[in-house]
């Protein structure tokens, strides 16, 4: 690696477990099978909220095949799940129900239908207590408390500059609020797990899981024995999105506590409903947005107040509302800002980590008002944006500066550029009406104000010249064991089907947080690099008394170390790697990445919050169809400055995948509620987007490289969500002539409004 | 009932199987369950993702919503037996990963195997033909255009492959036109 071409890094690579996966060999955690092994089932409570009186499990013990049936009384530790405090999550409810959907208790049996028969005769005497289910129910004077604290989940405040001179000085002030609903992961595999005891008094539970160590941490806890007895093991993960964490760590301690007292491997395997009602969703939100400007548009302040619906317990609530309150004022300078963002209990499925993490939210009630003073002030959207967006060493919302990689207003022209050379839009006619919509976006990388954030990863070399690499970090489809193996494979010189990378195993890696925040090239990789580059010094120190010359005369690539003067001098990696271990270097590095600490004033949230921010512009062109309400998007160009392309393939995934989850959000998929009950818990009524609903999108990127990640990359895997849904209001927006505040803006919600405005036409 | 079984003989992947199951059994826990073939997924239970597509009789269904027992008599094919022996992947699997068509992988078998029978029947589907024909099986991670991509890509490296057959057949008819016209010489 001379440090100036890159082989690997950069080129589009097929997925490193690809094969398995399209041969169907690939193992998930609910295709496990061991001797013995028994089936799990929850019995779940059927109203929203109660007081518990009892819990009789007796019919459902006295029922065919059933083994054991669990309830919280039983779980040997505190019965307490949660990622963050206020750890407020019982796994089974004891004492009050707080949504409908929550686990009561566990019957266990010899088959799957056995079990599922007998949870169905767990019997729960209830006293109902009377439900609260919005915002504004939970915010209501004398609210009944859903948790002894209060209906308030948190509430933080970021104070930047003085947003009442801001607003003073200002020609124009736009102002509105926006919503949006509940939004459904939709992962294809529904969450599983298998527990399985040994004879050494360990339990290894294989789990379909994003951050196996959260699981290990709980499922310890409540089994009641040290966390190193405790071994998870992360199965092929059908997709998680933010979705399996909580409630992996659920099951998982409930297969747990039930394999310990059985001693026989237990499996829980969640069906669709049960993975709709019984796992977070994303918050649903409202968002009043003020926005003070000058007649050029130049921004003078912000006043903006997010109020995040977060269901029955905190889960990520504490996190999401931090979030929502850093991004809400999009990539612009602001001088002047004061945002409230504040997350409430009510008596609904709990809301927790989803693929954008309040970022989604805030990006469409941001820029709907961004887009809606463009057209007061009469000025081009984009370049209304332009004039307003960050560039290097500004203060963005929390007054953090950046040297480098502020890519918004590279992304920014990119899609200008492309817009340039387009044909302008067809008038509208008589049926149809077409309109075009921007929206910019960004995402901050890594956990920042979200906690501490290391990543361990493990390189070693076999003396015949293959890598075996393991990260504490999970890829659950994203590609990041492809991302790690091109690393490895970069630094050194050992083709990529030699390079094996381990799915994650509590046992066998360092303890790397959650697999969250978009972190995972940027944190995870540049632990790889770090401990790929240590073991490159053993076989380039090697190489080099090999070739009898000094180090920085050789180099690896291709399976072999070859002299940079003359590279038909070779030798192969393994007689490399065999001299090595011979000779007695190390072969094996563990190496730690660890990102600054943030640093931040908890009152004001002014500080150092991420190391970096994705950055995102999005076009998106609609045609609508007055008759019917009916959508179609026409164009939609997806730019992000991703710092550098490690995988251009797989990141290109990333985005049109991260954008249909967007569209998703805005104009098809909403968990209805009725009377605290999840109404659309099927695929046949909650509206997951279909290949016919797939978009047109066009991957774009610019690369400003981000001097904290590997090779200068930055994440990527939840920007496009935000960008795809605020564009796509704003393209509706302007074919319609009519702002919908809410998401989603449904087909049957555009048809509404239409014939509302012939009315008064 | 419950309890009774029946002996179901069917043609899995090519292999004439046997196996005793409950009457009320699913097709998709036969497969899983008693044959050990995981690779059939189950994501919804109610036909509605296509995660558990199987190619009966080379007609995509979805397993979860077929009894066991309907299975008597009929030829079956898994994802399992999509590859070959030796592991060669078939135009489709090649695809897939060529074009980056997966990312979790869950929707992955069932999303091969709706597209070989597409493949199977219309070997030059448009764009219109691929959606209709993977509209039953849903995706939550690519975005689905890569999975597009991969289907047209997969049908052109066919007709190649085909192309290529024909070729070969050509040039095998004209080599022996001329052996007879050699021979018909010969004997005149």
């Amino acid at each position: 690696m001379s440090g100036e071409t890159l082989r690997v890094v950069g080129q589009r690579v097929r997925k490193v477990d690809g094969i398995e996966l399209v041969t169907g060999r690939a193992k998930f955690a609910g295709d496990l099978v061991f001797p013995g092994m028994v089936y799990g089932y929850a019995a779940r409570a059927s109203v929203p909220a109660a007081r518990i009186k009892g819990i009789d499990v007796s019919a459902a013990e006295m029922s065919d095949g059933v083994l054991l049936a669990l309830r919280g009384g039983d779980i040997p530790g505190p019965n307490i799940i949660g990622i963050l405090p206020p750890f407020d999550q019982p796994i089974l409810a004891t004492e009050v129900i707080r949504y409908v959907g929550e686990s009561i208790a566990l019957v266990v049996a010899e088959s799957r239908e056995a079990a599922r028969r007998a949870a169905r005769l767990v019997k729960a005497d209830l006293e109902p207590l009377a439900p609260i289910l919005t915002i504004d129910e939970a915010l209501a004077e004398g609210a009944r408390a859903i948790h002894p604290k209060g209906n308030v989940t948190c509430a933080n405040r970021l104070v930047k500059g003085d947003v009442e001179q801001g607003f003073a000085g200002a020609d124009v002030v736009v102002e509105g609020t926006y919503e949006t609903s509940h939004q459904e992961h939709g992962y294809l595999e529904p969450e599983a797990v298998c527990a399985v005891p040994s004879a050494d008094g360990r339990m290894t539970v294989y789990a379909s899981c994003q951050s196996p160590f959260h699981l290990r941490g709980h499922i310890a806890a409540n089994l009641g024995v040290p966390a190193s007895s405790v071994r998870v093991v992360q199965a092929y993960t059908g997709g998680s999105f933010g979705g399996k964490d909580d409630v992996a760590t659920e099951i998982g301690s409930l297969a747990a506590v039930a394999a310990r007292r059985l001693d026989r491997p237990v499996r829980i395997a969640h069906e669709r409903e049960e993975s709709i009602i019984g796992s977070n969703l994303r918050h649903a939100s409202r968002i009043h947005v003020a926005t003070a400007a000058k007649k050029d548009g130049t921004i003078l302040a912000r006043r903006i107040r997010v109020l995040l619906d977060g269901g029955a317990y905190a889960s990520e609530s504490p996190f999401v509302t931090v979030k929502a309150l850093v991004h809400v004022a999009g990539p612009y300078r602001v001088p002047n800002l004061l945002v409230e963002s504040t997350s409430v209990y009510t008596n609904k499925t709990y809301s927790g980590a989803c693929r954008g993490f309040g970022v989604p939210q805030s990006t469409f009630a941001s820029e709907s008002n961004i887009d809606e003073l463009a057209r007061k002030l009469g000025i081009d959207p984009l370049a209304l944006r332009r004039k307003n967006a960050l560039k290097a060493g500004d203060a963005n919302a929390t007054g953090q500066t950046y040297p480098a990689s502020v890519g918004i207003v590279q992304t920014i022209d990119a899609i200008e550029a492309r817009r340039g050379a387009l044909p302008p839009l067809p008038g509208n006619d008589g049926r149809w009406r077409y309109g075009r919509g921007v929206a910019c976006l960004l995402q901050g990388i890594s956990n920042g104000a979200e906690g501490v954030d290391v990543v361990g990863a493990s390189v070693q070399v076999s003396q015949d010249g293959s890598a075996l690499v393991g990260v504490g970090l999970t890829d659950i489809g994203q590609g990041a064991r492809t991302v790690s193996a091109q690393i490895v494979s970069e630094i050194l010189g050992i083709p990529l089907p030699r390079v094996t990378v381990r799915s994650v195993d509590t046992d066998s890696v360092h303890d790397s947080g959650p697999t969250v925040a978009s972190r995972n090239t940027t944190v995870g990789g540049q632990a790889v690099k770090m401990a790929a580059m240590e073991v490159r010094k053993s076989l380039v120190g090697m190489a080099a008394r090999m070739f009898k010359v000094e180090g920085p005369l050789v180099d690896l690539r291709d399976g072999f170390a070859v002299l940079t003067v003359d590279a038909a001098a070779r030798i192969p990696l393994s007689d490399v790697a065999t001299a090595a271990y011979w000779t007695g270097y190390p072969l094996m590095n563990l190496a730690f990445s660890k990102a600054p600490d943030a640093s931040f004033d908890h009152e004001t949230h002014q500080g150092s919050v991420y190391i970096a921010y994705n950055y995102g512009t999005h076009l998106l062109d609609v045609r609508v169809d007055t008759r019917t309400g009916a959508v179609e998007v026409l164009r939609h160009l997806a730019c992000h400055d991703v710092g550098k392309a490690i995988n251009p393939l797989g990141l290109e995934g990333q985005i049109e995948g991260g954008s249909l989850f967007g569209f998703g959000l805005a104009h098809l998929e909403e968990v209805l509620f009725r009377d605290g009950r999840i109404v659309n818990a099927n695929f046949a009524d909650y509206a997951l987007p279909s290949i016919k609903d797939r978009l047109p999108t066009e991957a774009m990127t610019v690369e400003d490289p981000n001097p904290t990640g590997p090779y200068g990359a930055k994440g990527v895997g939840e920007p496009p969500v935000a960008g795809a849904a605020a564009a796509f209001a704003n393209a509706v927006a302007d074919a319609t002539g009519i702002r919908f505040h809410r998401l989603p803006i449904s087909r049957q919600e555009i048809l509404l409004a239409l014939k509302a405005n012939e009315g008064k036409g | 009932m419950k309890d009774e079984t029946m002996r179901i003989e069917f043609t899995c992947n090519g292999k004439l199987t046997s196996v005793e199951a409950r009457l009320d059994m699913r097709a998709l826990d036969l497969l899983r369950d008693l044959l050990g073939l995981t690779g059939t997924k189950e994501g919804c239970g109610r036909g509605e993702c296509g995660a558990c597509t199987i190619l009966l009789d080379d007609e995509p269904v979805n397993a979860c919503l077929l009894y066991a027992a309907k299975l008597q008599g009929r030829r079956v094919q898994t994802i399992e037996g999509v590859a070959g022996a030796d592991g060669s992947l078939d135009a489709v699997q090649e695809a897939f990963l060529e074009e980056g068509a997966v990312q979790c992988g869950y929707c992955t078998p069932g999303m091969v195997l709706s597209a070989r029978a597409l493949l199977r029947k219309n070997p030059k589907p448009d764009v219109p033909a691929i959606e209709e024909a993977l509209s039953g099986n849903f995706c939550r991670c690519t975005g689905y255009g890569k999975i597009v991509r991969a289907v047209q890509s997969a049908a052109g490296a066919a007709q190649r492959a085909e192309g290529a057959v024909q070729r070969a057949e050509g040039a095998v008819q004209r080599a022996e036109g001329a052996v007879q016209r050699a021979a018909g010489k010969a004997s005149s």
